[in-house]
């Protein structure tokens, strides 16, 4: 298994169109992301994010309604393919490994 | 709630970059954030994070490549005409060998192709013809052996339709002969054909009516229905319904019916008039035995099938339904076939023409053998214009391997190129069109009058041609320039910029094997042509073992002509140009049918065996010109038990010049078309002349056919009376002797219509399709070799220029200018050569195939080969040599000092 690695935002953007659940596009994940992690999100930045990840083959897409507010533009929405959520788990486990074999004097040290 | 939009240029922008795939949710994203924050924090600086929004979605990624889109639109297609067009207008002299050569091959191809047409499209003009069938008998019968006729009888015609569930009608008619058809009130004796068709005549064949109702027209007895033209030629104008009409053989008047329009050129049928079949009870008598008539061949019998019907089924039940109801004599065997309407003009070979009296001709039958000659004549001229092209074009590829090096640079990719290309070919093509049909318009009244056809232009019988043709031509445009712009989008442009040579090797083997097949077909037809021209010329310049010259033929068309013959060559011996005048009941070189009886020695006990008969008074021999071998002329009355014989027949008789005399031949059956029936009601009654005479053998039919067995009788004969009179005129002010020989001919009887004919030109009729084939393949070959040779010019004139450099420099050093032209002629002279090669035995095999279907043919000698090879490669060198020369006389400083 290798080159399952994910960048920073790309994790974050992953884990909150699982957040979102069968409600993520753009401006949700933008919404989502900026409420729980604090963080300013550009359209630019997700939107090229999320098509990386589509590119990779951790999420699928899939055309929505056209609302009102949104002068019939369609939305896209977002789910997480197995591919991906493997992609998680593996960044996970990596992570708690290495917390793990983290010796706790280190933690103390601060 | 108010909405307001968002600036809209903000938005275009994100159109302009965005991928198209992204743009619609990504944009309806920026929307909907776009009315949140308006509601949130106003107009400005909505706008002002959409602008910064936009900005950040500037990134690669998002933004659409940089690959161009199609540019199908007119814009573009107007750029390629305009550059198609300027690129033609540069290069003024290719331009114009490319559209002389298309030019030359498109008049061809339409010219022989309207012919091709005119004859694939025989009857067509009937809307049943799907399911029209002649129906033909086979007979057998030890008489005979098997004949194949285009007839059938009386009662087949009357009962198929009942008896058999697929007819769903049929048709007879019958030509009974030929009599002079004349108005009662006014008489002018006009001579035509009898022709008796009966009531669903014209409810079978749609023959256009002016006048008159096609299915009441022929219903009842002694109705005529005629053509315009004959309309015109007796009444002088065509509202003649309900007028009489009289055959002068007839007691009852005519009352005509109905007013055909005239037939179309493209028809076999070609009668001007078809009365109605006889009433039950007529007093003239057709209608005798009729209603025993199944097995005989006096009518010719058309079928309508239903639709679907399988024409093989029903001729086999129709062979059923006869033998089922006919008595056939013992040994005799009889079977129909049917054969499509389509069919009768070209695919009749075999197959006699029935239903008519010996004095009617046969319908004219095409050459189908011709037909494909010229389709493939006129394709491959078409071919080697299109090959000239390609050629052409793909020769220059160097000389635009910088233009095409700066398109593709900018930006245009393959599929502009090809089609830049195609649009230079088409407009090519289409100018060559555009000029050929200009000229095939000027060239068709002598084109028709030639060939005795009536094309016109743009009928609507022939909008299908066109559409075909131009088809056709078009295709031939873009496969032609298909090659070349496939061949020149090719080239990697760097390649074509850094100025490297193409030097691809198989596009220049292509051009050689082109070049190699457009000779090949060149030579070929050249060849064609001179076997054609000598056998012609043969045809009409050999000795025919009699003399034809200003030889004047008279039909005996009236019963006194042929009563009182003696008063009459008495009469016209008088006039002072008549040299000699003689009766027969044939003459050599006929057009009409030979009567032909079965002979052997008397006493003999071999097989009787066949023999054609002429009947002929004692001038004959003098007035043909025909030698008499052994023994003696017919002298007077008391010979008519006389026979001279040919040597054929001598020979076929066991019969030497020293034991010949006197010896009687017995002569039991005799045929007046297809069958040999007894000569004498009495069966076992035969005609025993005795042979006083043995003659040279002489052509008395179409060189096609060899001299065969013939048995010349006294003119007062028991097989065949008097037709015609033979008069030899001296070559002085021939009308008047015709005006007097007319004279004679009408104070002996007044409803005589003067028929005459000059036997040679009668002669030259039997091979004056070859005629016409000869010359129209004479001009496609003429045509074929120029256009090749336009193809040749261009590419020689293409090489020498690419050679400028190399020659400039062989010339400082010294080479002369007779080694110069050597080396630009050679390549060229080489590929001739190769194709001289390829053509002969091609031509050899073709040339041969064709001749043997002459009994009496030339034969194709090695020196038209060589004619033909230096012929080929003479004009090839010639126009090569044109460029060569031109070259290696260039000052060498002119060339070299541009550098």
């Amino acid at each position: 298994m290798k080159k399952i690695q994910l960048g920073e935002f790309e994790e974050v953007v992953l884990l909150t169109v699982g957040v979102l659940h069968g409600n993520a596009y753009g401006v949700t994940i933008k919404d989502e992301i900026e409420q729980r992690l604090d963080r300013e999100v550009t359209i630019g930045a997700l939107q090229i994010t999320l098509r990386r990840l589509e590119s990779k083959g951790f999420l699928k897409s899939k055309q929505g309604e056209a609302t009102e507010s949104r002068r019939g533009r369609p939305k896209l929405f977002f789910e997480i393919t197995a591919y991906g959520k493997k992609a998680l788990v593996h960044s996970k486990e990596t992570r708690d490994e290495l917390w793990n074999a983290l010796p706790n004097l280190v933690l103390k040290l601060k | 709630m108010k909405k307001s939009a968002p600036p809209r240029y903000l938005l275009r922008l994100l159109k302009a970059f965005c991928k198209p795939e992204y743009h619609a949710d990504i944009e309806g994203d920026l929307l909907e954030l776009y009315e949140r924050r308006e509601l949130e924090s106003g107009r400005v600086r909505a706008n002002l994070l959409l602008f910064k929004d936009v900005l950040f979605l500037f990134r690669p990624g998002i933004i659409r490549s940089a690959a161009i889109q199609p540019l199908t639109n007119n814009d573009m297609i107007k750029s390629y005409f305009t550059m198609g067009w300027r690129s033609l207008a540069k290069n003024k002299l290719y331009s114009t060998l490319n559209v002389t050569g298309l030019t030359f091959g498109i008049v061809c191809f339409l010219l022989v192709g309207l012919y091709v047409y005119d004859e694939l499209t025989f009857d067509n003009q009937h809307t049943q013809r799907d399911r029209i069938y002649r129906v033909i008998s086979h007979n057998e019968n030890p008489n005979n052996g098997l004949t194949v006729v285009a007839a059938a009888g009386y009662m087949l015609a009357e009962e198929s339709p009942n008896a058999i569930p697929e007819v769903e009608s049929t048709t007879r008619i019958q030509r009974i002969g030929r009599a002079n058809l004349v108005d009662p009130e006014n008489p002018v004796y006009v001579q035509e054909t009898v022709t008796i068709g009966d009531q669903y005549f014209l409810q079978v064949f749609d023959f256009p009516l002016i006048e008159g109702d096609r299915r009441t027209a022929l219903k009842e007895p002694n109705s005529i229905v005629i053509t315009e033209d004959l309309a015109m030629k007796i009444f002088n104008r065509v509202d003649v319904v309900n007028k009489n009409l009289l055959f002068d053989f007839m007691r009852t008047p005519l009352k005509i019916t109905g007013i055909l329009k005239n037939h179309p050129h493209n028809s076999t049928f070609n009668f001007t008039s078809v009365m109605s079949e006889p009433g039950r009870n007529n007093a003239d008598g057709f209608r005798q035995g009729v209603e025993t008539d199944w097995a005989s061949t006096s009518f010719t019998v058309y079928a309508l099938l239903k639709p679907q019907s399988n024409a093989d089924s029903v001729a086999s039940k129709m062979t059923r339904l006869v033998l089922a109801n006919a008595e056939l004599a013992p040994g005799r065997t009889l079977f129909h076939t049917l054969q499509p309407l389509k069919d009768v003009h070209l695919r009749s070979e075999g197959i006699v023409d029935g239903g008519r009296n010996t004095n009617v001709d046969s319908i004219p039958q095409g050459n189908p053998v011709y037909v494909s000659v010229f389709s493939v004549a006129a394709i491959f001229a078409l071919l080697i214009a299109g090959i000239n092209y390609t050629n052409l074009t793909t020769a220059r590829a160097s000389s635009r391997i910088k233009e095409i090096g700066v398109r593709k640079t900018i930006g245009a990719v393959r599929g502009n190129l090809i089609r830049q290309f195609l649009v230079e070919s088409l407009i090519t093509t289409a100018i060559a069109f555009l000029l050929a049909v200009i000229i095939v318009n000027l060239l068709l009244p002598p084109f028709n009058n030639f060939v005795n056809k009536q094309f016109s232009f743009f009928t609507a019988t022939s909008l299908r041609f066109w559409g075909i043709a131009l088809a056709l031509i078009v295709l031939v445009g873009v496969i032609s320039g298909g090659y070349a712009a496939l061949l020149l989008s090719r080239f990697n442009p760097v390649a074509l910029l850094k100025g490297l040579k193409i030097r691809s090797g198989s596009d220049f083997t292509v051009r050689k094997v082109l070049v190699v097949f457009q000779f090949t077909i060149s030579t070929i037809m050249i060849i064609g042509t001179m076997v054609l021209l000598m056998q012609v010329r043969y045809l009409n310049n050999s000795d025919l073992g009699f003399n034809r010259d200003l030889m004047l033929v008279i039909d005996v068309n009236v019963g006194k002509a042929r009563s009182n013959f003696e008063w009459v060559k008495t009469e016209m011996a008088k006039v002072p140009a008549v040299q000699h005048v003689s009766v027969t009941s044939r003459v050599p070189g006929e057009w009409k049918t030979f009567r032909r009886v079965k002979v052997k020695k008397e006493g003999s006990s071999s097989e009787h065996q066949i023999a054609y008969v002429i009947g002929a008074d004692p001038d004959f021999l003098a007035t043909y010109d025909i030698k008499l071998l052994n023994g003696r002329n017919f002298q007077n009355e008391s010979d008519s038990s006389a026979i001279l014989i040919n040597e054929t027949a001598a020979n076929m008789l066991g019969l030497t010049p020293a034991d010949f005399n006197d010896q009687v031949v017995d002569i039991p059956v005799i045929a007046r078309n297809s069958f040999f029936v007894p000569l004498y009601n009495d069966v076992n009654a035969s005609f025993k002349p005795r042979v006083v005479g043995i003659v040279n053998d002489f052509h008395f039919q179409s060189l096609r056919d060899k001299i065969q067995p013939l048995i010349i009788a006294y003119n007062n004969n028991p097989i065949h009376g008097i037709d015609y009179y033979s008069v030899k005129i001296s070559p002085h002010n021939i009308q008047s002797t015709l005006d007097k020989l007319k004279a004679i001919m009408v104070a002996n009887d007044e409803r005589e219509p003067f028929e005459y004919h000059f036997l040679d030109d009668q002669l030259a009729l039997f091979y004056i399709e070859d005629q016409r084939s000869q010359t129209i393949l004479s001009w496609v070959a003429i045509a074929s070799v120029f256009i090749a040779c336009l193809g040749l010019f261009g590419l020689a004139t293409y090489a020498a220029e690419q050679r400028l450099k190399e020659i400039g420099v062989r010339k400082v050093l010294g080479a002369n200018v007779v080694s110069l032209i050597t080396l630009l002629s050679k390549d060229f002279v080489k590929l001739v050569l190769v194709a001289c090669c390829i053509s002969f035995p091609i031509a050899w095999w073709g040339a041969n195939r064709w001749l043997e279907e002459y009994a009496y043919h030339v034969d194709v000698t090695w020196w038209v080969f060589a004619l033909a090879g230096v012929l080929a490669t003479g004009i090839a060198l010639l126009t090569v040599s044109y460029q060569a020369i031109k070259t290696a006389l260039v000052n060498p400083v002119e060339i070299l000092k541009s550098e």
